[in-house]
């Protein structure tokens, strides 16, 4: 499915990707089962424990944080207050 | 300054599958051509409302950058950092699902040269209307992009409201002052996603041709595949 940003991640994302999307076209669309406590919990743990870093390292934690705030701000400019 | 563009489009395919293809469409380039200059894809976030049974997800794609190289060499060395045009670009995506009700909001921006011009695409993706004759058997699509550029802020504090004003007063040399510069880049842009959203519609269709004689496993498969070492 593409790479991982973070080549390390790759087998982690991998096997992640192929739960979710079995899970999604097997259970979510058929209206069963949620994503809590489910067969892709775990991977998507270790998947993600393993982006942290390289995330931060290229300030893409900081980019998500402006990207919010700048969210807020446009929504609130553009669609009058809301939430 | 901020530039509005709007469409709709209908996919003769089931919802579901629809929003199936919308996780697949950056798969891989062999399942989807058309998404060649996507390098990578991340899921940062993703979990289900147990309230709604909304699925929340986000993602973050690295792009090979496609700002035209015509704006490129409009812009100052201080934004551009004196690089080359073909610096990779980060949009983060967001989307909701709601099986229940039947719709799916996608939104997706770039997260770094926001100065220059930033892209913000929405999607909704629904039923079609109940009293339509083609019902369960396809999705109506309505995208809005909005451009918004700030360049023209930014010079505009460089250059200091006098030296601004001299530049708008000539006729012909406003259209390189910042505003100018500004709606060029809109515009520009603005062009260049008319063609893109062509694109991503088309590899949308692929994928959910893919799946429609295959299905996800069949996808699946070709995923493993195409993942598989090819010697370079």
């Amino acid at each position: 499915m593409s790479q991982s940003l973070a080549k390390e991640c790759n087998e982690a994302k991998e096997r992640y990707d192929t739960c979710f999307l079995k899970w999604y076209s097997e259970k979510y669309l058929r209206g069963i089962g949620s994503l809590e406590n489910n067969e892709c919990s775990e991977l998507f743990k270790q998947y993600s424990k393993c982006l942290q870093g390289p995330l931060k390292e290229r300030g893409i934690d900081k980019m998500l944080v402006e990207a919010r705030e700048d969210n807020k701000e446009n929504d609130a400019l553009y669609l009058g207050r809301k939430k | 300054m901020v530039l509005t563009h709007t469409t709709n489009h209908t996919y003769s395919h089931p919802f579901p599958t629809v929003t199936l293809a919308y996780f697949l469409r950056y798969c891989s380039p062999k399942l989807n051509p058309f998404a060649a200059h996507v390098l990578s894809t991340d899921t940062i976030e993703q979990r289900v409302d147990p309230a709604t049974g909304r699925l929340h997800t986000t993602r973050l794609h690295l792009k090979k950058s496609r700002l035209p190289p015509a704006v490129f060499k409009l812009l100052p060395v201080s934004i551009t950092g004196g690089g080359a045009p073909d610096k990779a670009s980060y949009v983060l995506e967001t989307s909701v699902v709601d099986m229940r009700e039947g719709w799916m909001t996608t939104e997706s921006r770039n997260l770094n040269f926001v100065g220059v011009l930033s892209v913000v695409e929405k999607q909704t993706y629904t039923l079609p209307e109940a009293s339509s004759p083609k019902t369960g058997g396809t999705t109506d699509v309505e995208t809005s992009v909005v451009f918004k550029s700030r360049l023209g802020e930014r010079i505009r504090d460089k250059l200091g409201e006098k030296a601004q004003q001299h530049v708008q007063e000539d006729g012909w040399l406003a259209r390189f002052g910042s505003r100018g510069i500004q709606r060029t880049i809109e515009s520009l842009a603005s062009t260049k996603t008319q063609d893109q959203l062509g694109k991503s519609r088309e590899g949308m269709s692929m994928i959910l041709e893919r799946l429609r004689h295959t299905g996800i496993i069949g996808v699946l498969e070709h995923r493993r595949a195409a993942s598989a070492p090819t010697t370079k």
